[in-house]
């Protein structure tokens, strides 16, 4: 199984941060725009407006309680992956952490405390299998729930678009061959 | 998605999503927080989703589905097409079921809405598992059976035949006393979806199983049933179940559906059925509840009695025993959506039908009604409705700037009588 260890700068948010505005702006969600490149200068536009200079491919967003939380729209989460970024959270949706983790994000939810474990800026670097966490910023050590093996391959895999990749691959008589085209 | 405790970890009882998802996944036992791959008995999608799921695995390379016979095709967001785009989209969808050899295909008029169907043609059976496209497929709950809503990832169930699953919580509800003359299980659900969102007894509901228990479930009927799966759907809860079999169903031979004595419920609560109140649903959700005699006079223009919540033909004799011999006024419009293709001959042959018609209300045919978006029987802009529906979040009628009341069928019939919304105790509408 993949191993899933990131390592990035940290950006420290609240409890119930949106996807609709919160997120992104709402009307990329109700413009089913999917392209990340449109899409990742718009990341928490409204409620952080520094956000888009200051982050960088890998970074971790650290949240409180019911992140993601709303109508369950993805835009965000491509905008995340693209950035090959990572979320660790006290709590979020079911549903949300679903879209996330099957858009390849890697979330890691229960995290109490991790607010005060890193602040907005932070070097921190991850171990998913374990939920090791290293602050390298202050030298700091601390232990989060770890993620599923399963939720964990599909993340590092590229998420549902990934595995169903895969699954062909494994399953070539499911492949398209003569088949009525609609 | 907590982790099991210890104690769950010990062979204590079972709940009932705990013996589906067991069963299903082809294992002795599994607890809350595990990630198992269920295998579905069914999967079900909607018109609104076949041509969208087809494009996504036809792009990936994919030619087959997994289980093919497993597949059910059900028409009830656009029955009545009336588009060009509609009867487009109704032509793919049948070459699609050919392409992919579907298993079951329900076309245009054939069964009606795919979450009420299911239960009356024998497909759903007590203590099955599966999946389908519409989270709204928690009704199934009502006869026992553990539906899951795949949302876009039914492509993934589609191609490999599973989806990864957290063996959700269940929170027991139980139910205790009578429900007065004029209140109704939507009532329940509209008052326990406004306490849940709003912490009145502080418990999780965010993917939990709630399992209705207790004296109280006696006297309700699988309609009801299916009105408190509804009503409370929309928050995110996991699935409804009920802990004594459903009213008037053959459980015979039936896998084991109920859950142990000693369950491990997450949480449990009391309602006292005897203090429910006719309640309206203001717009926005199911869950800002509300007495309907606090929005009494509120006049209306749009009224709808159906969906998947409300379509069951109880739910049309309730409405009717408010509407015979009386007339909508002017400026009303009221559509009325049997639910399924049998439920519309049962209301024709019993003579409720002409109830309805002699009201002045329009009869749509058995599906979605104006629920799904609006595409039937919209409501405009600037407009009030107040129905049965499913929910009633921002333009899901049709008009953005519209205001949609959700109620139970006695308070959508009487408000629609009375040109406002009133509470149906209190309606004293004239007879023509």
């Amino acid at each position: 199984m993949a191993a899933l260890v990131r390592r990035g700068r940290c950006h420290v948010y609240g409890d119930h941060l949106p996807l609709d505005e919160g997120i992104m702006p709402f009307r990329l969600a109700i413009q089913r725009v999917n392209d990340p490149q449109a899409l990742i200068p718009h990341l928490f536009e409204g409620f952080d407006p520094g956000f888009r200079e200051r982050v960088k491919p890998g970074d971790f967003i650290i949240a409180g309680r019911d992140f993601a939380c709303g109508k369950t729209h993805i835009q965000g989460f491509i905008a995340m992956t693209a950035l090959k970024m990572s979320v660790l959270c006290t709590s979020m949706p079911y549903k949300a952490m679903r879209r996330a983790v099957a858009e390849g994000l890697p979330v890691l939810v229960g995290c109490e405390g991790a607010a005060a474990f890193a602040a907005t800026g932070d070097e921190i670097e991850v171990d998913f299998s374990t939920g090791g966490a290293r602050n390298l910023t202050r030298g700091s050590v601390t232990q989060f729930p770890a993620m599923s093996p399963i939720l964990r391959e599909l993340a590092a895999s590229g998420g549902a678009r990934g595995a169903l990749t895969a699954w062909l691959r494994d399953h070539p008589e499911q492949a398209a061959g003569e088949t009525v085209k609609p | 998605m907590a982790a099991a405790t210890g104690a769950e970890r010990s062979a204590g009882g079972l709940t009932a999503a705990q013996k589906i998802l067991a069963r299903a996944s082809g294992r002795a036992r599994v607890e809350p927080g595990e990630v198992v791959h269920p295998r579905p008995e069914l999967v079900i999608i909607h018109d609104g989703y076949v041509e969208t799921a087809y494009e996504q695995l036809t792009a990936l390379g994919y030619g087959r589905v997994r289980d093919p016979e497993r597949l059910v095709f059900v028409t009830d967001h656009e029955v009545a097409y009336t588009t060009p785009r509609a009867v487009e989209r109704g032509r793919s969808i049948r070459r699609i079921a050919k392409s992919w050899e579907t298993g079951r295909m329900f076309d245009v008029g054939r069964g009606g809405h795919g979450h009420l169907f299911p239960m009356e043609n024998g497909l759903i059976r007590p203590g099955m598992f599966l999946f389908a496209y519409d989270m709204h497929c928690t009704n199934f709950g009502a006869l026992g059976a553990l539906a899951v809503g795949a949302g876009p990832e039914i492509t993934t169930v589609l191609a490999t035949g599973t989806l990864w699953t957290i063996v959700p919580h269940t929170l027991c509800v139980r139910l205790e006393g009578v429900l007065p003359a004029g209140s109704h299980a939507r009532d329940v659900g509209f008052l326990l979806a406004h306490g849940f969102a709003e912490g009145t007894w502080n418990v999780a509901y965010d993917y939990r199983v709630i399992e209705f228990t207790g004296p109280g479930l006696q006297r309700l009927d699988l309609a009801a049933r299916v009105a408190l799966c509804s009503s409370i759907t929309e928050l995110g809860v996991a699935n409804v179940l009920f802990g004594a079999p459903p009213p008037g169903i053959d459980t015979a031979g039936a896998p084991d559906f109920l859950s142990d004595a000693d369950a491990a419920y997450e949480a449990r609560i009391t309602i006292d059925l005897a203090k429910v109140e006719p309640q309206v649903a203001l717009p926005g959700g199911p869950e800002r509840a509300a007495p309907a005699g606090s929005v009494a006079g509120q006049r209306i223009d749009h009224a709808f009695l159906g969906s998947c919540g409300s379509g069951m033909y109880q739910d049309f004799v309730d409405a009717a025993s408010l509407m015979r011999g009386r007339s909508l006024p002017d400026g009303v419009r009221m559509f009325v959506v049997p639910g399924t293709t049998e439920t519309a001959r049962r209301l024709a042959d019993d003579g409720l039908t002409q109830v309805f018609l002699d009201a002045g209300a329009v009869l749509l045919p058995p599906g979605c009604g104006p629920c799904a978006g609006g595409v039937m029987g919209p409501l405009g802009s600037g407009e009030v409705s107040i129905s049965t529906a499913a929910t009633n979040h921002e333009a899901r009628f049709g008009a953005k700037d519209g205001a949609a009341y959700l109620g139970s069928p006695f308070t959508v019939a009487a408000s629609a009588i009375a040109g406002c919304i009133v509470d149906p105790r209190s309606f004293r509408g004239s007879a023509r």
